[in-house]
Formats: C-alpha cells, structure tokens, sequence
C-alpha cells in the first residue's frame, strides 16, 4: 500500500526535512505518525498526497509509483486516498450536504450517486439532520466529522488524518478517534498524525515516532481502547480542570 | 466529460461572475470600451475600402475648359475630346448652366451681375470612358489639349483615400494589437482575483483528486462569459451609433453618404464578429491566469 525506501527529502532552502526514511504500511493498517512540530511529519504527508515529491528515495503509495509519476495521473492518486485536516477546511457558503458532495462534484461524478454515497456517509458519521446546517453552526467535534465524511465520499483506500483532534476538545476528539477506529475496520487504511500521546496511548496500534526527520520508533502498541469505552477525559471534567 | 459535470462546470462559472460582480462589471466596461474602439478602427477601415472601390468603378470625368474660351472654340474642343479613342460619352455642360447652380448661394443680384462675359466660370465636358484601365494616360491626353484647366481626376481622390486607408490599417492594427493586449491583461486579471478568492476551494478540489481541466473550466467559462457580453454590448453600442455617424458623415461630404456600407449589410456580421472576438480574448485571458496559478501555487494543500 505505501511503500517507502531511504527517502530524503531536502528543501530549495537547506532544510532537510526527512532523511533516509524507509517503511511500509500494509493494506488496512492503523498507523499514528507521532512527533514534534518540525519533526518532518508534514513533509511526509506532503510526500504521500505528491504535493511534494522526494530528493532522493522511492516512493510508492497505493500501486502507484511517485517517483516518477506524470503530473496527469496525480489527481488519480489523489482519488484514492481522503484528506482530514486539523482546521477542517470547509467551506463556509456551502452546507453540510454540498461540502461533501463538493468532494465528489470536484471529480466528475454523477449527481444520482452523490446524493446515495453522501447520505452514506453523512449516516456514517453521524450527522444525520445536519444536512442544511451551515459550518459555522456547528460544533468543533461536528465540523471535524463533515471533514471526514468529505473524505470518505469518494471511499478512498487510505485515509490521512492530519491532527484531526487539534482544533477540538477531548470528548470530541475521542469521538472522532472512535469514528476512525470504525472506519479502519471496514478495510480502510488510517494514518493519524497528531502529538497527543494520549489518545495514541488509548487507542494504541501501529506507532511511527519521526524526529529530527528520521524514524525513531515504529512499533505496535496495545490497545486500550474498546468499542464500548468513553473518554477518560470528558466534557465536565475539562470543564472542571480549567476552573 | 460527462453531461452532469459539464452543467455543474458551466454553473459554477456563471455563479463566480455573480459572486465577483463588481470586478466582472468592470471588467465588463472596460472590454466594451476596448471593442468599441477596435470595431470603430475596423469599420472605418472597411468603409474606405467600399469607397475607394466605389470611386475606382465610377469611370466619370470632369474637363474644365479655360472661362474665356468662346463657345464655339468650346464646341470644337469637344469634337477633339469625342475623337480619342477611350472616350465613350462627352456630355457639354455649359457655364451659364454653372453659374445657375450657384443662384441661391450668391442670391440674384450677383447671379445677374455674373452673366455673360463676366460669368467666371469656364465650360465643362462631362466625359466617360471605355476602358478604365487607360484611365492615367487619357486624362493625360485630354490634359494636353489647348484650353483645358483642369481635368478631375477622382483617381487623386481615390490615391488619397488609399493613403488614408492604409494609415487607417496600420493604426488599426496598432489599436488592435495594443488593446487585445490591455483586454487580455483586465480579463486575466479578473480571473484571477476569482481564484484568488476561490483558492481555498481550488486546494480542496485538488485535495480530492480534481484533474486541472476540471478546475479551469468554470473559470475559463466565467471568463468567456464575460467576454460574450462585453462582445455583444460594443456590438449593440457600434450598430446603434453607425448610422447617426454615417449620416453626419455624408452631410459634410455627399460622396461618403453614396459609398458607406449600408447597416443591413453590416450588423449581423458585426454582433458575430464582436461576439467571437469577447468569447475568444475571454478564453484565452481566463486560460493563461488559471495555468499560470495552476502551475505555481495552486498545487499546494497541505501546506495551504
């Protein structure tokens, strides 16, 4: 599924970002790609999507080959993968409903399978009734799950979380990890980039520590996390503690 | 590209020329401005061409005889003039029909006072040829017989309009030239003030696999339509002025109000042309901004 040998990745300005970077993330795999900011942990994401192709090293991510992929074809592996963004990246003219099916109007498709696969999704994540409501009348937690239903619409194989629990406070957060958790179940492949341990120590799995630009751990942890389970950290009790 | 995307594509531009009213209305003025003065080069252009052909098919000439000349020596001038071989018809118009035309300018007492020896004016041969293509050397001819002042010769007229003509061209194409070059310029420029206020949408659609096509598309319709409009306005504002200016034209020189291109013939391929010409700088305006934005940042989306 993603394929990386001894890539590096060297800015026009110095910077070396990711230096020799080898890894492989298999298909269905639940991945946190944890580190500190400037860690290199964008730039690998930069990487996957081609928004930034590599100095040196191979790359291959879902069958395709971006070390030397044609500019054409990169938007059909584009197609294959979903986006979550930190800042969720809606767009505030538009609904609930059109923000997704905008992800899917962007490629062409038909306006019959955007309404069944958008309604899909907007069950999957549990916004039904929010359909007309505009971003900004939502919540932090709700906005964050039209962002991942927009991701999904197009059902892609991987999906790339960029700190998707930045923005939003910890039961929604634990929400939103729950949701991921689900979806990984039904044969998605998950990366999650976030630096709060804390989640990543619940929810456990596949671990990849970058620093400095390099691997510093890959390991699998175990899980705390059932399906069942609430948030360690709820709504009343952030409250409380920021009394 | 499928029916359902291009219906959404067509609407997403005709959306964006709402969205950026102000900016597309400007845009929109300047363009018409821009085409008026193009279509004005060019239809002032063609209209001398018509006049130029018109004066080279008018095969007419006036000989004006020397005033003293005595009516006799008039008469067998003329009998010179029939003998040349090119000269098909010689009309004698005499000076007391000349001085007649004048009557009512110069009012009666002076027409009175300018009969007989004191009329001013000489006789005159109107003269047609045969073949125009000796045109130069029997106005020569006629030029060297005794007792002729002047011949009129309307190929001067017609050298001068090609003069002016080709001045007309040459300007023309330098107006041309230099405001297709402004109107590429406001057109872009107001694409790209579309997609600079669309970029975050741009990241998305890149974000989720959008082809670059697919995203030009809306705003290269968004500029075409712009273009269509602004073609169609200088085409209205250009058929609605012509004739006004055709008529105050040919009031100060009657030869323009016989030679112009008659409006009938003429609107139809004026909305066409200036239609195509709005759709065509809008195409091309709208393409060059989104491929260059394309090109440079709009590949950005994580790091948007």
């Amino acid at each position: 599924m993603i394929h990386l040998d001894n890539v590096s990745k060297v800015y026009p300005n110095g910077t070396e970002a990711l230096k020799n970077v080898s890894l492989d993330i298999g298909q269905g795999e639940f991945v946190f790609v944890v580190g500190p900011s400037g860690a290199g942990k964008s730039t690998f994401l930069k990487l996957l999507i081609h928004e930034e192709t590599a100095t040196f090293g191979k790359i291959k991510v879902n069958g395709y080959n971006l070390v030397n992929i044609k500019q054409r074809k990169v938007p059909y592996l584009r197609r294959t993968m979903g986006i979550v963004f930190q800042d969720f990246r809606l767009i505030d003219k538009m609904n609930v409903y059109d923000n997704i099916a905008f992800a899917m109007r962007a490629i062409g498709a038909h306006e019959r399978d955007i309404k069944k696969r958008v309604k899909f999704v907007i069950e999957m994540v549990g916004l039904n009734g929010k359909e007309k409501c505009r971003p900004n009348e939502l919540s932090g937690g709700e906005q964050q799950r039209v962002s991942l239903a927009r991701a999904l619409v197009n059902n892609p194989e991987l999906l790339i979380a960029d700190e998707p629990t930045g923005n939003i406070d910890p039961k929604m957060s634990f929400d939103i990890m729950k949701k991921l958790v689900e979806i990984n179940k039904r044969g998605t492949t998950i990366i999650v980039v976030t630096h709060e341990h804390e989640l990543v120590k619940q929810f456990g799995g596949r671990v990849i520590i970058i620093e400095g630009g390099e691997i510093k751990l890959d390991k699998k942890l175990p899980t705390k996390y059932h399906p069942s389970d609430e948030p360690e950290d709820t709504v009343e009790d952030s409250e409380e503690a920021e009394v | 590209m499928k029916f359902t995307s291009s219906r959404y594509l067509v609407k997403e531009g005709l959306k964006n020329i709402w969205n950026n009213r102000m900016m597309s209305l400007a845009s929109i003025v300047v363009l018409v401005s821009c085409l008026i003065i193009t279509g004005a080069a060019i239809l002032i252009s063609a209209n001398l061409n018509n006049l130029i052909s018109t004066l080279g098919d008018d095969n007419q000439i006036n000989i004006y005889l020397d005033y003293k000349m005595s009516d006799i020596d008039a008469i067998k001038l003329g009998s010179e003039i029939k003998k040349l071989p090119n000269v098909d018809e010689c009309v004698f118009y005499s000076k007391d029909e000349g001085i007649k035309e004048f009557k009512d300018k110069i009012g009666n007492d002076i027409y009175q006072s300018m009969q007989g020896e004191n009329n001013p004016l000489g006789h005159v041969y109107k003269v047609k040829l045969k073949d125009l293509s000796d045109y130069r050397s029997t106005i020569d001819e006629i030029g060297k017989l005794d007792g002729v002042v002047n011949v009129s010769d309307r190929a001067a007229i017609a050298r001068a309009l090609t003069k002016l003509n080709y001045f007309v061209a040459i300007a023309g194409f330098w107006i041309v030239l230099i405001l297709g070059v402004v109107t590429l310029f406001i057109i872009s420029n107001t694409i790209k003030m579309t997609m600079y206020s669309r970029r975050f949408e741009i990241s998305i659609m890149k974000s989720v696999g959008a082809t670059n096509t697919f995203v030009r598309i809306p705003f290269i319709i968004e500029a075409m339509t712009i273009g269509l409009i602004a073609g169609l306005l200088s085409a209205i504002v250009l058929i609605c002025i012509y004739n006004p200016i055709k008529e105050s034209a040919g009031s100060i020189l009657a030869m323009i109000a016989s030679s112009t291109i008659p409006l009938e013939d003429l609107w139809l391929r004026i909305l066409v042309a200036f239609s195509c010409a709005g759709i065509l700088i809008g195409a091309l305006g709208g393409f060059i901004s989104i491929t260059k934005y394309l090109r440079k940042e709009g590949g950005e989306i994580i790091g948007w």
